[in-house]
């Protein structure tokens, strides 16, 4: 009987003192009043309301509050977005969602929303200068930035236009690449080197792919996460929710992290690592794995006489060891595993070597069915290129990599490209689109080899520095949309310094934001998730997806779609202004698939744009229809599903064909050597010489491999004691929910936060030290700036390192992220105030982690 | 047929400890920000390194012997026949008894007006150009723009000032033969919602495979909301 339950269930233990914590107290402060008084008929039962009436209809869209891009489906009622879950159709995240698009109810209907364009009517700027803004008409304000664009066309200096990106959707291609290039400018400069491109460097000079990889948690016996903390945030996070309780039964979790996250917390193993000595500590577990003879005979191959040779301090000839998918292996021992035993790495990265060789031989054991997740917390660090190469090499010695239970590329994803628009450039378009792009990506000091080319990526942060010293040129006009470089890129000061200096600036946005404060024009955005038609491609669960996002509410505001509808709408002025060719690409190169006709206006432009661009998903007449993955029916199909799902990923579907210069998996980078090769010759240096301009210590053979470098970090230790990291929250839609009341009321969700507020975490241990006491104000210092937020003394954050997380310290984003809107006072503190200007140079990635900025910590 | 007698199990192996449930409640049930229907209790133990962090999803447990329900002078608090504690918002004279006999910290208390971040406000971020709570109320016609409907058809769809309330396990869903919000919201499959009375049901499958516990249980409310394996 249920009533024995109570017999059997004994007490959850939890101190009264947490529970009551938890539960909020009561406050009976106030006394009760106003019983029985009236209520808003509005609000009264509605004794006759049929569900019938109210079920509204549930419509496809995907939630871009972090990286993983769910497909979700919004129930609507009445025209108004009522609540959301993950779309059932998917087969990467299988109906489930995370907590962020419950918090996008609150962007769309936000109240401190941008409602029309806006113009500055101060024309100085700086934080402290009110900018004026008063509403305009789109007219004017399309006019204004026009007449901007057109004055560097009479002046022929088409190049000093700058389109900035931040997040995007597939429709991207419109406003920037075919925009700026047919007006004249090499710059479309996106947002992606403070995001993630140190990550994928260590894929791609290991196995020759750019891009993140795909886990596969159903099959996996060990997941050992490097920085990552995949049931909160980046990435495939809702599905990690959902099979995570799985994998702890199935498997070993260690997670290496300064703080205790929230994956941590769910973990067998926590690894505390000091912030920055991550390759310290991947270089051990690869001697750990070779001396115990735990690699790969399949992936990797065997010694010629079966022989483990593999002994610490011990070279190894290359000829006694022979090689099936991989390359130099045994150079890579002898260039720098041999000598970094686990009790060599416990004195750099702080985790006892014991722990380091459990970890390792687990890992090493549960191979082929074992994941070593790298995530920007091992990479995005200034010395992080070969962190993230010898933590993704872990998979290929143990042969997870490609295999079940281990980690895998992506599956194909089809679309179209835009139509070509070089019929579309007139001659000083042509040329002057060919100019050096304006963020200094390709010189000495900024590699950027994406995908192994020099200057290939880009060098996001960088772009401040290069409009503040006017090199390679001088930049006079930029259009930025969905971004906020001057609080999401570090040092963040220097974009203030930027952007007051930038001549003129158009901000399409959603809300006003730190941006927008040093706009001109201001441009209000549809929000992604309700109010714009686009597409996304992503992948979960070993499925790849195209993921619509469509209009499912129309706006309440008079905004328009930002990367088409406003393209769009100042190619109609552009040409009223007799500059027509952005005009006649868009009308003349686009049409609809199913009707051939050519759109007439801006909304009209961006449905054909969207069919066109995901036409092999839905049209039976595309050449690669159904060839990658679900059959559609139709376009309307699609719209109802929002969603196409790929075929499950094909194990072992690159062993034998990589994509690096050998074809195998390289221990010694074959593939690396030639990039780094390339940029040495184009600059005349050495590459020993390219290595120091990027900050690395290593000189020879060692810059080939895998190997370890030591942290890099701003701050003298007398001075600035203390080790400053930072972590995402599992309520951030990037930086953009913190004006919204269900984040500010749930932060504690993140482990160690609190509510409605941004606290500093230090270890008791260190607080003790300095005389702090918890819960008061400290001032955070760095070489950079300082920020003054609460102090939370913590046991989960490592002695001698202090932890906050990203997302809060807005002044200009809302009244519920400012703590003073008028007086531009912030919530919290930004912590790109304190961090500072650092990269990891060869992937031109911002270097926001591996403990760059010192802090001191003192009372405020 | 036997009544049903509707309970909840939590598995804390597959809880994550991210909160969906907690905002997935607020939208369904038009739950103001500040109260927590659906909430947590968190707890870190141990000293670096060898720490422990824990996450209790907690809620009202519609207890079996509910002291909100003993407690309560008029009523409003009650035992509906399927095992649910509901809440009569007509009834309510808003004495707050309910919330000193409860000892889960469950029950919310409406002293303000609920909403009023809508309503009362007018003075935009940045005049003429951003919004207020008012306008986006006039525009999408209701005072909570992304206001639930469904919830009132068993409950006031908002609880006026000087009244409480507290999770009802979304018995207006229920009574549509659909599982509680919080259930279906929960990424992880950690809450396990059924008929304790039914034998084959999931939480009675749940509660004979793992040990049982519930939340201070020398208080003897008798929860309905059981917690198996640990966080």
């Amino acid at each position: 009987m249920a009533s024995d339950f109570d017999q059997q269930a004994p007490e959850l233990s939890v101190s009264r003192r947490a529970f009551l914590k938890g539960a909020g107290g009561l406050g009976f402060g106030l006394v009760a009043s106003g019983a029985g008084s009236p209520i808003l008929s509005f609000f009264a039962r509605e004794a006759n309301a049929q569900p019938g009436d109210i079920a509204g209809q549930w419509l496809a869209s995907t939630c871009q509050g972090c990286t993983s891009w769910c497909p979700v489906q919004v129930q609507v009622v009445d025209g108004r977005a009522v609540k959301i879950r993950g779309n059932p159709h998917s087969k990467a995240n299988h109906g489930n969602i995370c907590p962020r698009p419950h918090l996008a109810l609150q962007q769309l209907y936000d109240p401190d929303r941008i409602k029309v364009p806006m113009k500055r009517t101060n024309p100085r700027k700086g934080r402290d200068e009110d900018p004026g803004f008063v509403p305009i008409s789109w007219d004017e304000a399309l006019g204004i930035i026009a007449d901007k664009m057109m004055e560097l066309r009479a002046n022929e200096e088409t190049h000093k236009f700058v389109l900035f990106r931040g997040r995007y959707s597939y429709l991207r291609d419109v406003i920037y690449s075919a925009m700026p290039k047919v007006f004249g400018s090499p710059n479309g400069i996106s947002h992606s080197a403070i995001c993630a491109e140190a990550e994928k460097f260590g894929a791609f000079f290991t196995e020759g792919y750019w891009d993140y990889r795909d886990y596969d948690l159903e099959h996996t016996r060990y997941v050992l996460c490097w920085g990552a903390d995949p049931v909160s945030s980046n990435r495939q996070v809702p599905h990690a929710m959902n099979i995570w309780g799985q994998v702890g039964d199935q498997a070993t979790i260690s997670v290496v992290d300064p703080r205790l996250s929230a994956t941590a917390a769910k973990a067998h193993e926590w690894l505390p690592v000091i912030p920055g000595e991550d390759a310290a500590l991947a270089v051990a577990m690869a001697h750990v794995i070779l001396t115990a003879g735990l690699w790969s005979r399949e992936f990797v191959g065997d010694f010629v006489d079966g022989e483990n040779l593999f002994q610490a301090g011990a070279e190894v000839p290359e000829e006694s060891f022979g090689e099936v998918h991989t390359y130099g292996l045994v150079r890579w021992w002898n260039i720098e595993l041999k000598d970094r035993t686990p009790e060599w790495a416990a004195e750099r990265c702080g985790i006892p070597a014991e722990q380091i060789r459990r970890v390792a031989i687990g890992f090493g054991r549960a191979a082929p069915a074992a994941i070593s997740w790298v995530s920007p917390g091992a990479s995005m660090q200034a010395r992080g290129g070969y962190a993230a190469m010898a933590a993704h090499a872990l998979n290929g010695l143990v042969g997870s990599t490609d295999s079940m239970g281990g980690v895998v590329q992506k599956t194909k994803v089809p679309a179209e490209k835009p139509p070509s628009y070089e019929d579309y450039q007139d001659e000083l378009a042509k040329k002057l689109s060919k100019k050096p792009k304006m963020d200094q990506r390709g010189t000495l000091t900024f590699p950027a080899l994406n995908k192994g080319k020099s200057g290939g990526g880009v060098v996001t942060n960088n772009a401040a520095d290069a409009i503040l010293d006017e090199d390679p040129y001088e930049i006079k006009v930029a259009i930025a949309y969905w971004a906020n470089f001057a609080f999401s890129c570090s040092d963040s000061d220097r974009w203030e310094r930027a952007l007051t200096k930038l001549p003129f600036l158009a901000h399409i946005t959603v809300n006003a934001s730190e941006t927008t404060h040093y706009a001109d024009v201001v441009l209000p955005a549809a929000q992604q998730l309700f109010e714009k038609w686009s597409f996304l491609k992503s992948k979960q669960n070993l499925h790849g997806y195209a993921s619509l996002t469509q209009r499912l509410v129309e706006p309440i505001w008079d905004v328009r779609q930002d990367e088409t509808e406003v393209p769009w709408l100042l190619a109609e002025k552009l040409a009223e202004r007799g500059f027509d060719n952005m005009q006649r690409y868009f009308k003349e190169a686009y049409a609809d698939p199913e009707t051939g006709a050519h759109p007439t206006n801006s909304e009209e432009f961006t449905l054909t744009a969207l069919k066109m661009f995901t036409r092999p998903c839905w049209d039976s007449g595309h050449k690669d229809y159904g060839k990658y993955g679900d059959r559609l029916a139709g376009w309307q199909d699609f719209v109802d599903k929002g969603v196409w799902n790929s075929k499950r990923y094909e194990y072992r579907s690159h062993w034998g064909k990589f994509k690096t210069v050998t074809g195998k998996f390289e221990f010694y980078s074959e593939t690396l050597k030639e990039a780094l090769g390339k940029h040495a010759e184009k600059h005349s240096v050495t590459i020993d010489e390219v290595l120091a301009a990027t900050n690395y210590t290593a000189s020879g053979e060692a810059a080939f491999v895998p190997h370890f470098e030591p942290a890099r970090r701003w701050g003298d230790e007398k001075e600035f004691p203390l080790v400053f990291f930072e972590h995402r929250s599992r309520l951030n839609r990037e930086g953009r929910s913190a004006n919204c009341t269900w984040y500010q009321a749930h932060k504690n969700a993140d482990p160690g936060d609190e509510n409605w507020d941004d606290v500093l975490k230090m270890n008791p241990v260190d607080a003790t030290r300095l005389g702090l006491n918890d819960r008061e104000m400290v001032r955070v210092v760095s070489q950079t700036g300082e920020m003054t937020v609460r102090l939370k003394l913590w046991e989960g954050v490592r002695p001698g390192t202090v932890a906050k997380c990203y997302g809060q310290g807005h002044w200009a984003y809302g009244r519920v992220a400012a703590l003073d809107f008028k007086r531009r006072m912030p919530r919290g503190g930004n912590n790109n105030v304190i961090l500072p200007a650092e990269y990891e140079r060869l992937s031109g990635s911002t270097a926001r982690h591996g403990g760059c900025a010192r802090v001191k910590v003192v009372r405020a | 047929m036997t009544a049903k007698r509707y309970g909840m199990v939590i598995d804390l192996h597959r809880c994550v400890g991210c909160a969906a449930c907690d905002i997935a409640c607020k939208s369904e049930n038009n739950v103001p920000y500040e109260f927590h229907w659906s909430n947590h209790i968190l707890e870190t133990t141990g000293t670096f390194p060898n720490v422990r962090y824990r996450y209790i999803p907690t809620l009202c447990n519609h207890c079996e012997n509910a002291p909100c329900v003993h407690n309560c002078p008029t009523t409003a608090m009650y035992k509906s026949a399927d095992g649910l504690t509901l809440h009569d918002a007509d009834k309510c004279i808003g004495c707050r008894l309910c919330q000193l006999a409860c000892p889960y910290g469950v029950i919310y208390f409406n002293d303000q007006a609920p909403f009023s971040q809508f309503d009362n406000d007018n003075a935009p971020a940045i005049p003429e150009c951003t919004s207020t709570g008012q306008e986006v109320a006039l525009r999408t016609g209701v005072p909570i723009p992304y206001y639930n409907p469904a919830r009132a058809t068993t409950y006031p769809g908002v609880r006026a000032q000087g009244i409480v309330e507290k999770c009802t396990f979304c018995d207006h869903r229920l009574a549509q033969g659909e599982l509680p919000w919080c259930v279906e919201s929960c990424p992880t499959e950690a809450r396990i919602f059924g008929d304790l009375n039914d034998p084959e049901s999931a939480p009675r499958q749940a509660l004979a495979k793992h040990a049982p516990r519930v939340l201070q249980k020398e208080k003897g409310t008798k929860p309905r909301v059981f917690y198996i394996r640990d966080f």
